[in-house]
């Protein structure tokens, strides 16, 4: 089934698969355990390294805070139809059913549990989270998101050069935000926010949920999943905020040491 | 060609930064490389603790500038206050009861000013009312900002707007409850929007410290107006309130003067600066009487014209005063419409002592009450008239 798929796709696609590992048995990719490969440990100096935030793969343990069920429950694998594919999401597409398109869920688990490693390190080491939105509709839950986990939000229009022309914007020299998260990157007008643009220009690193018809090129993580639904803008709400909880309970923990 | 940056994905199952990938220092955020925020981690000596806070020049300039817009504020508002006590002393008056409007009327009399604006005389008010309000610091001293909607530009106001919707949701969850058991919303504690209107843009401004587009200023309007039609409103009255200033009721606010009494016990009102087109008359009516009218000393046939006569007799009419009251009248200046326009004015002005708040209502609807402000129109040079022209000639 997987090759007729890959064959549907096309070679740039294939060879865009193969690099993400299709070695792996075909009972691991149906299980719905997180596959994270932890190396065990070869010698003394590897228990420093697992000390070491920034040399563990997975310090605040991010792999706990969902299973695929989760995310199949949440219908984030949920695309468009096959006629607004962006180009660039082959690779994430499991397939079809009745024109409308399938995540591969193994993938989006990956992919979402490195945005959520790195969201909880910045966090952890005290950075400026802007969550960002364009749905009217979710609007008050990623506000509500963002003031619970104490960052911020930005879920209105977006005044152009907010990043680029920020001492015009706010008055005075600003600190941008260390790291800006997308629940979804097109807006209302389904041309891709500004945002996405004006992070890469300064070069603030960012996290965004890419949809089918979106394109993931200038997100440093993107997360291709459904963007849509409101019980799956939920779970990443939910998924976001208790990353980045846990970052800062690991920060005030290693100040008051 | 738009930078991309990706970060290598290696084999094993973590994610690390090549050396040339991104730290604060070599990032061109407008954050100074003071802020010691790094990722690198090939150095052996990388850190294990979070690193610590700093402050860039520019960072210290900004707060330094908060910090001493307070501290002014703080010492004039010092200053008004001794400033008062000082003056309430001048005055001979109590300074623990001295209101504003007492202090203005001592700056008037201590510095009289022959200036015509108003604006322009000397006043002494709180600084609050003088100094347009600033924002306090918006950002701590690492520059991280205290509030969670700093980076859309207008925090304080969609801050309202998403109270709004959390004042909505959770009168739809209490609506939910009530369902359940079967209650419905009291009909009595219902809100009602008559008699006042949501806040004007202005006040709006000014008390968010914002600048507000016409359509944001819609939005807030329309967000409002959504919370009120919730049956469930009157939960929030208090929330709903504050954004809610009241219509004055003009008539209301008038106060209707009480009659004097003459020698002979009889009640009587008098209202002088009657005025109307080029006519200025002084009325008035006495209680007890029988229905005479005298105008320059002379009766009814002061007028010669119908129409002035029936101008005059017309507020007595309405409000069956006629053979109740009589009326003196003085004019001068004008013609027949003008003056019998004054006078009318004048009676009904005057039949609000003696008349209930409900008749005073019919006249104000009749527009009895109305004062007339319209004055003659100036001839303009190069002009017949008003708006005459002279003949228009083609060549």
């Amino acid at each position: 089934m997987t090759l007729f798929i890959l064959r549907s796709l096309g070679s740039r696609a294939r060879t865009a698969i193969s690099e993400f590992s299709y070695e792996r048995s075909r009972r691991s990719r149906l299980s719905t355990k997180p596959n994270v490969r932890e190396e065990g440990l070869k010698s003394e100096t590897d228990i420093e390294t697992y000390l070491d935030p920034l040399k563990h793969p997975d310090y605040f343990k991010v792999h706990e805070l969902f299973t695929i069920s989760d995310l199949f429950e949440a219908r984030v694998h949920y695309g468009h139809k096959i006629g607004s594919l962006n180009e660039y999401m082959k690779p994430y597409i499991f397939g079809s059913r009745q024109d409308h398109l399938i995540f591969d869920l193994d993938i989006t688990a990956r992919h979402l549990r490195q945005a959520l490693n790195f969201t909880a390190h910045i966090a952890y080491q005290g950075g400026i989270i802007l969550f960002i939105s364009r749905n009217a509709q979710m609007a008050h839950t990623v506000e509500t998101t963002a003031l619970d986990c104490k960052e911020f939000a930005h879920t209105r229009y977006w005044r152009g050069g907010i990043f680029t022309n920020s001492q015009c914007i706010f008055g005075a020299t600003t600190r941008l935000p260390d790291l800006c998260i997308f629940l979804n990157t097109l807006n209302n007008i389904l041309t891709q926010h500004t945002a996405v643009v004006e992070a890469a220009k300064m070069n603030i690193p960012s996290v965004g949920i890419v949809d089918t018809n979106c394109n993931p090129l200038l997100l440093t993580y993107p997360v291709p999943g459904n963007d849509d639904t409101p019980c799956a803008i939920e779970l990443y709400c939910k998924l976001f905020k208790e990353a980045i909880l846990r970052g800062k309970e690991h920060r005030q923990k290693d100040i008051d040491q | 060609m738009i930078p991309i940056i990706k970060f290598v994905v290696r084999n094993s199952n973590y994610v690390s930064w090549s050396s040339s990938s991104v730290t604060a220092n070599g990032a061109k955020v407008l954050w100074p490389s003071t802020l010691t925020v790094s990722f690198c981690t090939n150095n052996n000596d990388s850190e294990k603790k979070p690193s610590v806070k700093k402050t860039s020049k520019a960072m210290k300039a900004y707060l330094e500038r908060a910090r001493k817009h307070e501290e002014f504020i703080k010492k004039e508002n010092l200053e008004y206050q001794i400033g008062k006590r000082h003056l309430a002393n001048m005055m001979g008056e109590d300074p623990e009861f001295f209101t504003q409007e007492d202090v203005n009327k001592a700056i008037e009399y201590l510095f009289p000013s022959g200036l015509f604006e108003p604006k322009a005389r000397p006043f002494m008010k709180p600084p609050e009312e003088v100094y347009p309000p600033q924002k306090a610091a918006e950002f701590d001293e690492a520059g991280r900002p205290y509030h969670f909607l700093f980076y859309t530009g207008k925090a304080n106001f969609y801050k309202l707007l998403y109270e709004v919707v959390e004042n909505i949701n959770n009168l739809n969850k209490y609506e939910d409850r009530m369902i359940r058991k079967h209650l419905t919303p009291d009909p009595t504690q219902a809100m009602s929007m008559i008699g006042s209107q949501w806040l004007p843009q202005d006040v709006l401004e000014h008390r968010l410290v914002e600048p507000l587009h016409e359509s944001q200023y819609a939005a807030f309007k329309l967000a409002f107006d959504r919370l009120v039609s919730h049956p469930y409103s009157y939960r929030v009255r208090d929330f709903i309130e504050e954004y809610r200033k009241p219509l004055v009721n003009q008539v209301a606010l008038q106060q209707i003067p009480e009659p004097q009494y003459d020698e002979n016990g009889r009640p009587y009102v008098t209202t002088t600066n009657c005025l109307r087109k080029r006519s200025w008359a002084e009325v008035t009516v006495r209680g007890a009487g029988s229905g005479k009218i005298s105008i320059n000393g002379q009766g009814l046939d002061y007028f010669a014209e119908i129409q002035s006569r029936e101008q005059i007799l017309f507020p007595l009419i309405m409000t069956k005063q006629l053979k109740n009251v009589d009326v003196e009248a003085k004019v001068i200046g004008g013609g027949p419409s003008g003056q019998a326009g004054a006078i009318r004015w004048g009676i009904a002005f005057c039949l609000r002592s003696f008349v209930d708040k409900e008749m005073i209502e019919q006249m104000r609807l009749a527009g009895l009450l109305t004062r007339d402000y319209r004055k003659p129109e100036r001839k303009k040079p190069g002009q017949a008239g008003k708006r005459k022209k002279f003949t228009w000639k083609k060549r």
